[in-house]
């Protein structure tokens, strides 16, 4: 079975685009573009991994964070940043991140950081 | 007042519109790099022979052209911004000088989920002032009113033209919120700059706030 992926990202283009290169790989991907809708997807239809930006408007990305952890505390979420990890690291980060990615993203990483998710995620459903 | 408040202040000013600028070319790369990858993808992975695809990769180009557009008309207002930092005096249209500010510091602003909109008024004359301390005293009040005013509310900038003199008013509609997050300069700071561009500043509501300019700056004691 694909690993399904969710993307949440307030840059339609780049979520959209990114979907379609993972989608390429198969990996069941879908993109939202609002916080909100990250929460509902999380609810509905869960996924196993979540690719986040951290800056969005209204419900920033540790915010929904927290409450996919609350969820579902097996999701695994990967942070997507255009800032470096040591400026991100300063801020308050919510317990649960699995991982980060910078903007732009490199495929070949992103691909190594899904699969490590997707694996802890296998992992922590099965103990 | 503190010189070296005044200093701090315009320095966090200018951070700040360089720091949105960064993130907002950033998200512009990485839109490009996405799209030039899915294009090396449909090649690769794809099967690039069929019109369907050719026809994709037809409408990536034509969305790297638009991308590399806005990157474009991102980078010419922070080109403008830069050179309205090179002189202390220049002649230079007001509206123009507002509305970089307003590009530049979009993205902060919709991350609040607050709209920035102009109000301004046909066959504004050109002003002989200094622009980065305009600039520099309208974000202020923008931001005093960011940090209070709730989500989905609207800040609008008007201009003004009457007696060989320019009035910037921002007005504030919207949900206030209650918030002890600090703002960047303070009235202190308003009254310095003003009164170096030869200005004054009003209150006439509790919210609204008028900045009047003279077009012309000539007085070398105004000078900083």
């Amino acid at each position: 079975m694909s690993t399904k992926v969710l993307i949440v990202d307030d840059e339609v283009e780049f979520a959209s685009t990114l979907a379609e290169r993972l989608a390429l790989r198969n990996y069941d991907v879908k993109a939202v573009y609002h916080a909100e809708d990250a929460i509902t997807t999380a609810q509905s239809d869960p996924p196993d991994v979540v690719l986040l930006d951290l800056r969005m408007p209204g419900i920033g990305g540790f915010e929904v964070l927290k409450t996919i952890k609350k969820i579902d505390p097996t999701i695994e979420v990967i942070l997507l940043t255009g800032q470096p990890k040591t400026e991100v690291t300063g801020e308050e980060i919510p317990t649960g991140l699995f991982d980060y990615i910078m903007k732009p993203v490199d495929m070949g990483e992103l691909i190594v950081k899904i699969n490590n998710a997707n694996e802890k995620r296998n992992l922590s459903k099965h103990s | 007042m503190e010189y070296d408040e005044l200093i701090t202040s315009q320095l966090s000013f200018i951070g700040k519109v360089l720091s949105v600028f960064s993130h907002e070319i950033n998200n512009h790369l990485a839109i490009l790099k996405e799209s030039v990858g899915l294009i090396g993808d449909l090649i690769e992975l794809g099967k690039t022979s069929s019109r369907k695809d050719l026809k994709e990769i037809l409408k990536i180009t034509q969305s790297i052209k638009n991308q590399i557009e806005q990157t474009t008309y991102f980078c010419d207002k922070l080109n403008g911004f830069g050179h309205g930092m090179e002189e202390p005096l220049s002649a230079f249209n007001i509206h123009k000088s507002i509305e970089e500010l307003m590009v530049l510091l979009r993205r902060s602003i919709n991350q609040k989920m607050i709209c920035l909109e102009k109000d301004f008024t046909a066959n504004m004359p050109l002003i002989y002032s200094n622009p980065l301390k305009i600039q520099f005293l309208i974000f202020c009040l923008v931001e005093k009113h960011l940090k209070r005013l709730d989500k989905n509310s609207r800040i609008i900038i008007k201009t003004v033209y009457s007696n060989d003199s320019i009035g910037i008013t921002i007005i504030p509609k919207g949900n206030l919120i209650e918030t002890d997050e600090e703002v960047i300069c303070n009235d202190e700071i308003y009254k310095h700059i003003i009164k170096q561009l030869g200005g004054s500043i009003s209150q006439k509501t509790a919210d609204e706030t008028t900045i009047m300019l003279p077009v012309s700056l000539f007085s070398s004691s105004n000078r900083s």
